[in-house]
């Protein structure tokens, strides 16, 4: 065997020291944390979330003249709402300012009335140029639907339309909160 | 003669001086262990010991304990689960204990990716057994956790008011954890936002730890 230069021998040295630390920082972590038993135990469950939220079949509606419009609201969540909102924008023609007063049916609108009645309004009368939100407070069911019907007022030369997108915000819009002990 | 060899030499030379003084060096240990050999006295005393058991058990207290919630939950809804935690080691753990929630997949229902919303749990103590048809304590109850988003308990979480939670062997813990939904969403015409905790769907590990009461020393 060659002897070593002192270059080499110090490099060695070096590397001992080294090895030496290193297994040093290895091994204290695991001794302290040998230092105390753990008692550990665990359980499982699986949850799904509901959604919420209703649809409308139509949103867009031209009117060019007084004769109401009607759509279907549908809840197509799986959370039953208790009330339902709509932005409500009625365009403003160049002429007049028409008016328009949306009313709610559990069935389907049959002319502009509801099981022979003229049906419930669903905020106040809204006037050409808005943006305005009503509330319906009826609650639906998953797959349930209701019926909007909005009623025109006014001269009507040129077109007006009227948009209705429906929203529902949780918690405050939906049934009410559900316990369950299992 | 080179240089070269001269060393090679010299080096050899050296060599046979360094085995020549560990052969007489190795001799004189082995004379020296021998003589001494003849005069050795042992003392013996023996002692028996047992370790200690930390054993922390989990099970139902009334109803089903940790299993599935066969609903789809809404908003405000909470889900109680009543179980025991069980100290059946032979060892009392330290006053304190932690709770890790972890999803599986992870989901915006633990993950807190949507601001403010996800699942939560808390969890109550009772004296007694709970009472399941209506979810209530007839003994004392203590509150050990609050209710908490789940995306917090990713990293285990102590429980407060523990000192009497399972410390001592052979106590049992009644124990309500309550998972709820936290979720201010509006849905546009059916859609959901584009951030939500809806319809979503994941398992959740609850992971109770206790420790070691403290060491003792014994003089005997």
């Amino acid at each position: 065997m060659s002897p070593l230069s002192p270059r080499t021998r110090s490099r060695a040295a070096g590397a001992v020291v080294a090895a030496v630390l290193a297994l040093g920082v290895g091994v204290l972590p695991s001794i302290a944390s040998a230092a105390g038993l753990a008692g550990r135990t665990t359980g499982t469950g699986s949850v799904t979330t509901g959604t919420w939220g209703v649809t409308a079949a139509v949103t867009s509606m031209s009117f060019n003249t007084n004769t109401a419009q009607s759509t279907a609201v549908t809840n197509t969540g799986t959370v039953a709402s208790s009330a339902e909102s709509f932005v409500v924008t009625v365009s403003k023609p160049f002429f007049f300012t028409p008016t328009m007063t949306v009313f709610e049916c559990p069935v389907p609108w049959v002319g502009t009335t509801c099981s022979g009645g003229p049906g419930t309004p669903v905020g106040g009368t809204l006037t050409a140029g808005t943006t305005t939100t009503v509330t319906s407070t009826t609650g639906l069911a998953p797959g349930a639907s209701f019926y909007l019907e909005v009623v025109p007022a006014g001269v009507f030369i040129l077109t007006t339309t009227v948009t209705l997108t429906p929203e529902v915000t949780s918690p405050g819009q939906l049934r009410p909160p559900v316990r369950t002990n299992q | 003669m080179s240089p070269h060899r001269h060393t090679r030499k010299k080096t050899r030379s050296t060599g046979r001086l360094a085995v020549t003084g560990l052969l007489v060096t190795s001799a004189a240990l082995l004379a020296t262990a021998g003589v001494y050999a003849g005069l050795s006295a042992t003392a013996t005393g023996a002692e028996s010991v047992s370790t200690g058991s930390l054993d922390l058990t989990l099970a139902p207290d009334v109803g089903v304990g940790f299993s599935n919630f066969t609903g789809k939950l809404a908003p405000g809804d909470t889900d109680n689960v009543y179980v025991n935690l069980k100290n059946t080691g032979t060892l009392a753990s330290a006053a304190g204990m932690t709770l890790a929630v972890a999803g599986n997949p992870v989901t915006a229902l633990t993950s807190g990716s949507v601001a403010g919303e996800g699942l939560t749990v808390s969890a109550t103590q009772c004296s007694v057994a709970w009472t399941l048809a209506t979810g209530t304590c007839t003994g004392t109850t203590t509150p050990i956790l609050t209710t908490t988003l789940a995306s917090a308990l990713a990293a285990p979480v102590a429980l407060s008011n523990i000192p009497a939670l399972a410390a001592a062997t052979g106590q049992v813990a009644h124990v309500q954890v309550t998972l709820g939904l936290v979720a201010n969403e509006t849905s546009t015409n059916g859609v959901a936002p584009a951030a939500t905790v809806q319809g979503l769907s994941t398992t959740l590990t609850y992971t109770f730890t206790e420790q070691q009461r403290t060491g003792v020393a014994t003089n005997q």
